[in-house]
């Protein structure tokens, strides 16, 4: 397997790269930062309801949607990526999306512990410190014959601008936002008091790859990725790619007269809350509850969903069937109440 | 329904190397995702979907399906245009986990070479060994 170590690249050009690898069969790890910050959403996400797009083209910050998973980001040049690429039959990699994101996982966090930091895997995709704080968020998905990992170790993380170029519903969950962040998400920066070089870092990060990948043969970008880039970044910048519709709205089927989508996003102690409902005549008729809580059994926060449709848009309504549905079904969601969630839904517009 | 090391692969199915199966309804197939899919992806949070109408290759990437935040390939195992697509996943994606031979369907086909493109899948016997060495090939790097 090889290794390509691409530095600092501008805005796109430091996703572009595994995307175009991928395509061209590369397998290994590449290494890369963006030198000019870029704001990035996951394939499923929609890229104009979790993006404030005036603020991005007011502050000259590119958008692309990636064709891994994961959630809307910022990014710059205190994170380092860290992308493994390999083809899909290569024995060396676990088969288990679960078994993949822990075994590629491990030497990020080798990587935090050779600096101090003692982190670990936290499933389905982020690497934690001991104290449970989030250090790295990592996706992953098949191009074409490939499979992808890509994560992100943070040396430094600009919380005020990832607040700024998220889209809320009204303007004062930015600072919910901002501060649920800086309570919930952590760096190097201030688990250490101080950054190491970013060198030292990549050192020790593809050491720890070669330990469980082998020993990896460094390269250089070729004319070849780099045509294979210039070529994807048309088709990733363009407005159709930006701003498709995942999951789309079944044909024939439209919202009708009267029915009203709210979004709203609630700020509880243990996580962001995020709601949108199908709202007619006060009467909740579908919704759907996101975020970074914790909720346990994992399975039946759908069922909860289901629960609530057909409720009346009260908060006494929507508390007791809540409530009623912890006790039933033993539901266990560490400093989330249910009034959390009855306040999520409530404040929704 | 055969049961091979805990995957259930119904046996009037036939199956594609991309773990999707196809079950013939006269002129058309049903196309679905399998067990031994669902149980290694873990469950479903998004699906992009092809439309209606749209031509379709066998072997050809025609849809992405997302489970934790990996999105894989949804590969088609027939060739054909698409008479259905099924509208319930659009809300509820979780049905290619809870029920993935029923409820948790993909989409319908009509085949425009029927016979020829049910050859190039595995059914019978074919599935068993098939399946037993991508089990292994899970296993291995356990």
């Amino acid at each position: 397997m090889q290794i390509l170590n691409l530095g600092k690249l501008p805005g796109q050009q430091s996703m572009l790269g595994f995307h175009a690898l991928a395509r061209l069969g590369f397998e290994g790890l590449v290494i890369v930062s963006p030198k000019i910050p870029l704001a990035s959403v996951g394939y499923f996400q929609d890229a104009e309801k979790e993006i404030d797009l005036d603020y991005c083209k007011k502050a000259g910050i590119p958008i692309m949607r990636r064709e891994v998973g994961g959630g809307a980001t910022y990014l710059d040049k205190n994170q380092i990526f860290y992308q493994v690429i390999w083809k899909k039959r290569n024995p060396k990699f676990p088969k288990k999306v679960t078994e993949i994101f822990e075994f590629l996982s491990q030497p990020p966090c080798d990587t935090y512990k050779e600096f101090g930091i003692d982190t670990y895997f936290r499933p389905a995709n982020d690497i934690v410190t001991r104290e449970g704080k989030k250090i790295a968020g990592e996706g992953g998905g098949d191009i074409e014959d490939s499979m992808v990992l890509v994560g992100g170790i943070l040396m430094d993380f600009d919380y005020e601008t990832m607040g700024k170029i998220l889209k809320v519903p009204d303007e004062k969950f930015r600072d919910k936002i901002y501060k649920s962040m800086k309570e919930n998400l952590t760096t190097m920066k201030r688990e250490l008091g101080t950054v190491p070089e970013s060198e030292s870092i990549v050192k020790v990060l593809v050491e720890k790859y070669e330990k469980i990948l082998g020993k990896l043969d460094l390269i250089s970008l070729t004319s070849e990725t780099l045509n294979k880039m210039f070529e994807l970044e048309r088709w990733f910048t363009s407005k159709e790619f930006l701003f498709k519709k995942t999951p789309r709205i079944p044909k024939g089927v439209r919202i009708k007269e009267g029915v009203e989508i709210l979004y709203s996003i609630y700020k509880a102690h243990g996580g962001l809350i995020r709601t949108s409902q199908e709202v007619e005549e006060e009467i909740i008729e579908d919704i759907i509850i996101s975020g970074d809580f914790q909720f346990y059994p994992k399975a039946e926060l759908e069922a909860m969903e289901q629960n609530l449709a057909n409720t009346k848009r009260k908060d006494s309504l929507i508390n007791l069937k809540i409530e009623k549905f912890y006790d039933k079904h033993k539901i266990e969601t560490p400093k989330v109440e249910p009034e959390d969630f009855t306040n999520a839904i409530v404040i929704a517009k | 329904m055969a049961v091979i090391e805990d995957y259930n692969m119904p046996d009037e199915l036939y199956y594609h190397e991309e773990d999707t199966w196809v079950k013939v309804e006269g002129d058309n197939v049903r196309v679905g995702m399998t067990d031994f899919y669902q149980k290694l992806a873990g469950d479903t949070t998004y699906v992009d979907l092809p439309f209606e109408g749209d031509k379709i290759v066998q072997g050809e990437t025609c849809g992405k399906i997302q489970s934790a935040k990996w999105v894989g390939k949804f590969v088609s195992p027939v060739s054909g245009n698409i008479v259905e697509v099924n509208e319930k996943l659009e809300d509820n994606c979780t049905l290619i986990n809870k029920d993935p031979y029923g409820e948790g369907w993909i989409m319908i086909v009509k085949l425009s070479k029927l016979e020829e493109e049910l050859k190039k899948l595995y059914h019978g016997d074919a599935v068993e060994p098939w399946l037993k060495q991508k089990i292994k090939e899970v296993e291995k790097k356990k």
